[in-house]
């Protein structure tokens, strides 16, 4: 019994387990919000908002009012605030720096690509991917097929550049 | 001494969970709804980071190590979602609920995104929602990368206009308009099946278990 608290604090949990409550979890919001789990739609209109303000993109009509009314907005933050959670409960919060320079370009260089390449394919790996398939869309499993070959091409590049 | 680093952080715990309770209870004053999601995505958070779920490891691993636990646990995920995805939106039909499902439209982009999605998530070690968990549990790395996360999303958003005017663009195809519902579910899950029997069986190749 003890053992149990103990794994449910500390983790880390079996796949599994992880599978069947995340599924779970995203038919509720399926039902809460009378459309699927989303995660990048939310952060490029944040962005656009940014860029707006700074001067930097043309206005494409995002208010502070409207991104705080949009629900997008609450997934993002609680994926946050519950991952940090997650990591205080089992009490191993710290920062944990960038070992390498090369890191910070690899993480500049990947997180360009997959925010272009996920907002040219009208979703992520949660909006597009799972939730595309989820859908019973035809779109969902040729994304599935793309990124599955586009991660073998990544792995290459990360065996010859970085490891 | 795993004990007493558990109590190092109790403290910073209790207030955290006052500050989350604080602040779903000001966010129910202004909207249930959104509590609702908030306390949704929460969970998603907390069970992401519990599970150590990961859309990367799951697509990258059974190349990079040839591991495919998480790629089944995946497939089941999948498999759970299309069956309740079906259930809700059938339901939501028979009481005239509007409801939408991500049906988009396909064309060139769709593979070009996917195959840069799929290098990006790779190398920046985490793909958008990894990208929050890890920012969430504390790393720098993925800071960087929600950064170019957001950069690259206005740059995509900006340009899909111009791939789908250059290469053309097809509607979605809701498979269940096609095939009906029964046949849909049945070749999906099917094909979800032979997934998940080929990454057991690759794994017992690489890894020889």
């Amino acid at each position: 019994m003890k053992k149990t608290l103990q794994t449910i604090i500390h983790g880390p949990w079996a796949y599994w387990v992880g599978a069947i409550i995340l599924g779970v979890l995203n038919i509720l919001v399926l039902i809460v919000r009378r459309q699927p789990w989303g995660v990048t739609l939310n952060i490029e209109n944040w962005t656009e908002w940014i860029g707006t303000n700074l001067g930097i993109l043309n206005d494409r009509g995002f208010t502070f009012q409207g991104l705080m009314a949009a629900s997008g907005t609450y997934l993002n933050l609680g994926l946050l605030l519950g991952a940090f959670w997650a990591t205080l409960v089992a009490s191993q919060v710290r920062f944990r720096p960038i070992r390498d320079k090369k890191f910070f370009f690899s993480a500049l260089i990947g997180g360009l690509l997959m925010g272009y390449g996920a907002r040219i394919a009208y979703g992520c790996n949660v909006g597009a991917l799972l939730n595309g398939i989820a859908s019973s869309s035809l779109t969902g499993w040729i994304f599935a097929v793309a990124v599955f070959l586009g991660a073998w091409l990544g792995s290459k590049l990360l065996l010859k550049y970085l490891i | 001494m795993e004990n007493s680093a558990f109590r190092s952080q109790r403290k910073w715990n209790i207030g955290f969970i006052l500050f989350l309770t604080l602040l779903l209870a000001l966010l129910s004053q202004i909207s249930i709804h959104l509590t609702l999601i908030m306390v949704l995505g929460i969970s998603l958070g907390f069970v992401l980071q519990k599970s150590r779920f990961c859309l990367v490891s799951a697509l990258r691993d059974p190349i990079l190590v040839g591991m495919t636990q998480l790629t089944r646990a995946f497939l089941l995920l999948l498999g759970i979602s299309i069956l309740g995805f079906a259930l809700v939106s059938w339901s939501a039909a028979q009481r005239n609920i509007p409801l939408s499902l991500n049906i988009f439209p396909f064309g060139v982009h769709t593979v070009v995104g996917g195959l840069l999605f799929g290098i990006g998530m790779v190398l920046a070690g985490g793909c958008s929602t990894g990208i929050l968990i890890r920012i969430g549990e504390g790393f720098a790395m993925q800071l960087v990368a929600f950064f170019g996360l957001a950069v690259g999303s206005v740059l995509g958003e900006r340009s899909v206009k111009k791939w789908s005017n250059a290469f053309g663009e097809w509607p979605g195809i809701f498979l269940p308009d096609i095939l009906g519902w029964v046949p849909t579910l049945i070749l999906e899950i099917i094909a979800l099946s032979a997934l998940w029997q080929w990454a057991r069986w690759w794994q017992k190749k690489q890894l020889g278990e």
